[in-house]
């Protein structure tokens, strides 16, 4: 009889609603990626138009941000990991032969492109936020469409390839510093002697590979979000605000759910051999 | 030869460097002026404590359940080679307490809340509402920063150890689900294992990490220049500093209470 | 030249226009009045293909486009020029490169790009400044330089979305002179959404009220101040008594 909605209803719509938009999210991000790919075939496919040195500038961009941060960022917790591992092992087992092996294996496959790749996101997916999502709300996008241009492929495909690019590039950097600053933390604080610590041989082809997967993963996964994030940027300079700091967090917990899905992945297959 | 050009830029990158380290120390001052004598604007930092964790808790609690399983799968292989089920938990705990969980915290949350708060602060800073409040004589610091460092500060801690306890879960959880450890084996690993010092290792560490977020988030709030398009490139620039004064501030803090 | 069709448009819950129709012939000169946020810039990105209608029909020189993609409508929108609200000049290329950057896509080599830019911006009144950044120029030479870019590849139909918005009276006056000497040269359609009824009335020669996201009147423009509908007169007139809701 009454025409407002019992309690229940009322309590499904409250629910309803959230869901609702995270899945609307969830298929925008799906047709970001898809776009994406798709542009990636138009451009460079044939009779496809790419804006010239696009890439290169971009991977520049990135490079040049980037460079600094991660070799800072990677070194110091290189030196903290290693310490409190030195600690824990001394503490366990009392013999810190191993550590250098345990420690390589973690750098190389999951905490040199994790770490790179969650500081990536900070600075990269920031970065092309804040880009996309003022060129949104000051209707640039719209202006690139008016030339008959697909917002998507003109600023998008280039930040995808130069992101996955420079995520390897920078994670080389970012694993062998951390690496290098562990060792040197290990033999300054603990005694462990460098060249039991630095021996190339107990790099495995599996864990190079694992690491290069994820970096690749991470590197497309960054450009994706954050363009999305921007994509999705209304009004004016709130707007702009919230595309990047939406972008941040997006692309960091990205990176954290791909390092768990693909480590799991990769026990499932290796198991104990890992 | 370095040509004159990049040391010019070289130069010029130091000189904005410490223009900024300067500034964040002015701010700091400038906050812990504003605390002597303790006056406390109580509802306003009630309301940021409350914003502020509303809005990061969803995010923190997953970040920490997955960096609490992540740690079990990482250690997995080594335990599995060395047959010792028992060493599980306190691997994972130990890296999640100490290490782990307090720096993706800090990062989750200087990437939520922190990037928030300049965003905030920087387009009140370009629609001029920080001259409006100066106009009314109200000291901006004492009215709008003071609260929410206050209030980054107390949240960050209290998401920590909450996101610690979320992660041992998680590792339980992942330990039985992927390495069919039990629950039991799980619990006495952590319980026989891990010390309050671990523990406690991380809260130091996260109200170090909730200053350094509050006070970089502010300064390049209110020192936004240039519109939108100003208010894009301060986010990026505090969840930048905020990201390095973590891992700076976990290495002085390892090494200062070892 | 451009026909909408009963168009209304929803976004996000909202419903911006409603039942829209309203036929613009080749070489006419189109005003679009109304009250802030009543639908006006949401008309002519319609038009521009830039919002899909929700409901009803675009159609473009006979040919219905609605519905139609992004890149199925690219070689449409070659043949239509727009002036948006914010300017919307790339920050990412000085003034040459933005004006030019329409034929610059199509492929048009630099050396014969380069004498039609100039061409251009002297058009504008914006010669000696090709090189500057656009957050150089001061909001008139944006307008300008926008004008410039929208009009340079010589479309048949010019959007205009708030054209002297933000500029003062006489900067007002020199943009409209130049519209008008642009629209007698070229022959070509325009469409321009203002708040500012005088002005525009010197440039364009019929007009559209809307209101609500409605249209409320059509009608030639010389004869606006004595329109029949009494919100268009209350409108124009700036009376604060009448049927307008503010």
């Amino acid at each position: 009889m009454s025409a407002a909605p019992s309690l229940p209803v009322r309590a499904l719509a409250a629910l309803g609603r959230p869901v609702v938009a995270a899945a609307r999210a969830t298929l925008e991000l799906w047709g970001v990626l898809i776009g994406t790919l798709a542009g990636i075939i138009r451009s460079y496919g044939k009779g496809g138009r790419r804006p010239r040195g696009a890439v290169l500038a971009q991977m520049y961009a990135i490079g040049n941000r980037s460079l600094v941060f991660v070799a800072v960022t990677l070194g110091f917790i290189g030196m903290v990991m290693m310490y409190q591992a030195c600690l824990q092992f001394s503490r366990a087992i009392g013999d810190l032969s191993q550590v250098g092996l345990q420690f390589l294996r973690l750098v190389v496959s999951d905490f040199g492109p994790t770490l790179t790749a969650m500081m990536l996101a900070t600075r990269v997916g920031a970065g092309i936020a804040a880009e996309i999502g003022s060129m949104k709300v000051t209707e640039q996008l719209d202006a690139l469409r008016m030339s008959g241009v697909l917002p998507i492929d003109y600023l998008l495909v280039p930040r995808f390839l130069a992101s996955i690019v420079m995520t390897v590039a920078l994670t080389i950097l970012g694993a062998a510093i951390m690496y290098g600053a562990g060792g040197l933390t290990a033999w300054l604080s603990f005694g462990v002697n460098p060249r039991t610590f630095f021996d190339p041989a107990m790099v495995q082809p599996r864990h190079l590979a694992l690491g290069l997967i994820k970096a690749v993963t991470y590197g497309a996964a960054i450009p994706i979000v954050s363009g999305f994030c921007g994509l999705r940027a209304r009004g004016s300079s709130e707007g702009v605000g919230w595309a990047t700091t939406a972008a941040v967090v997006g692309s960091s917990f990205a990176v954290i759910a791909l390092d768990f899905a693909l480590s799991v992945g990769a026990l499932w297959l290796f198991g104990g051999d890992l | 030869m370095i040509g004159e050009r990049t040391l010019t830029l070289l130069g010029a990158r130091a000189i904005a460097v410490t223009r900024e380290v300067g500034g964040i120390a002015l701010m700091t001052g400038q906050v812990l002026r504003a605390l002597l004598p303790p006056r406390l604007d109580g509802r306003e930092l009630v309301r940021n404590l409350h914003r502020m964790g509303n809005r990061s808790l969803p995010i923190v609690a997953l970040t920490a359940f997955f960096a609490g399983g992540l740690m079990v799968v990482q250690s997995a292989p080594f335990v599995k080679r060395l047959g010792a089920t028992s060493l599980a938990g306190w691997a994972a705990g130990y890296a999640v307490l100490r290490e782990i969980g307090p720096i993706l915290i800090g990062l989750m949350f200087s990437g939520r809340v922190g990037a928030n708060n300049t965003a905030e602060l920087g387009t009140m800073t370009v629609t001029e509402q920080l001259d409006g409040l100066r106009a009314l004589a109200i000291d901006p610091i004492r009215y709008l920063i003071v609260p929410r460092v206050l209030a980054m500060l107390i949240m960050l801690t209290a998401l920590t150890i909450i996101g610690d306890l979320v992660a041992l879960v998680g590792a339980a959880v992942v330990a039985y689900l992927v390495l069919d450890i039990d629950w039991r084996t799980m619990y006495f690993s952590f319980a026989d294992n891990l010390t309050p010092h671990d523990f406690f290792h991380g809260v130091y560490k996260s109200v170090a990490f909730g200053a350094a977020i509050a006070l970089t988030s502010c300064y390049f709030g209110v020192t936004v220049k240039g519109g939108a398009v100003g208010v894009g490139r301060a986010v990026n620039a505090a969840v930048v500093a905020a990201a390095v004064s973590i891992m700076l501030l976990d290495f002085f803090i390892t090494y200062a209470t070892a | 030249m451009i026909e909408l069709r009963d168009v209304g448009v929803e976004l996000g819950g909202a419903t911006l226009l409603r039942g829209v129709s309203l036929a613009v012939p080749a070489g006419a000169r189109l005003g679009v009045i109304g009250p802030a946020a009543a639908g006006k810039s949401v008309l002519v990105k319609v038009m521009a293909g830039l919002i899909p209608p929700t409901t009803g029909r675009l159609i473009i020189d006979g040919t219905d486009v609605t519905g139609w993609s992004e890149e199925k409508l690219a070689p449409v929108r070659a043949r239509i020029g727009m002036l948006f609200q914010n300017y919307a000049l790339y920050d990412f290329l000085d003034v040459a490169g933005n004006v030019g950057f329409p034929l610059a896509q199509r492929g048009l080599a630099a050396d014969a790009l380069g004498p039609r830019v100039l061409e251009r911006l002297r058009a504008v009144g914006l010669a000696g400044s090709e090189f500057k950044q656009p957050s150089q120029l001061s909001g008139g030479m944006k307008k300008r330089a926008g004008i410039a870019r929208a009009t340079i590849a010589a479309p048949e139909l010019v959007l205009y979305d708030e054209p002297t918005a933000g500029l003062d009276p006489v900067t007002t006056s020199k943009v409209y002179d130049l519209l008008r000497a642009d629209h007698d040269a070229s022959g070509a359609t325009a469409v321009a959404v203002s708040s500012d009824v005088a002005g525009l009335v010197t440039f364009v020669t019929d007009v559209v009220f809307v209101y609500r996201g409605q249209l409320a009147y059509q009608g030639p423009a010389a004869t606006l101040a004595d329109a029949p509908d009494p919100l268009v007169r209350q409108f124009v007139s700036g009376a604060l008594d009448g049927p307008l809701e503010a």
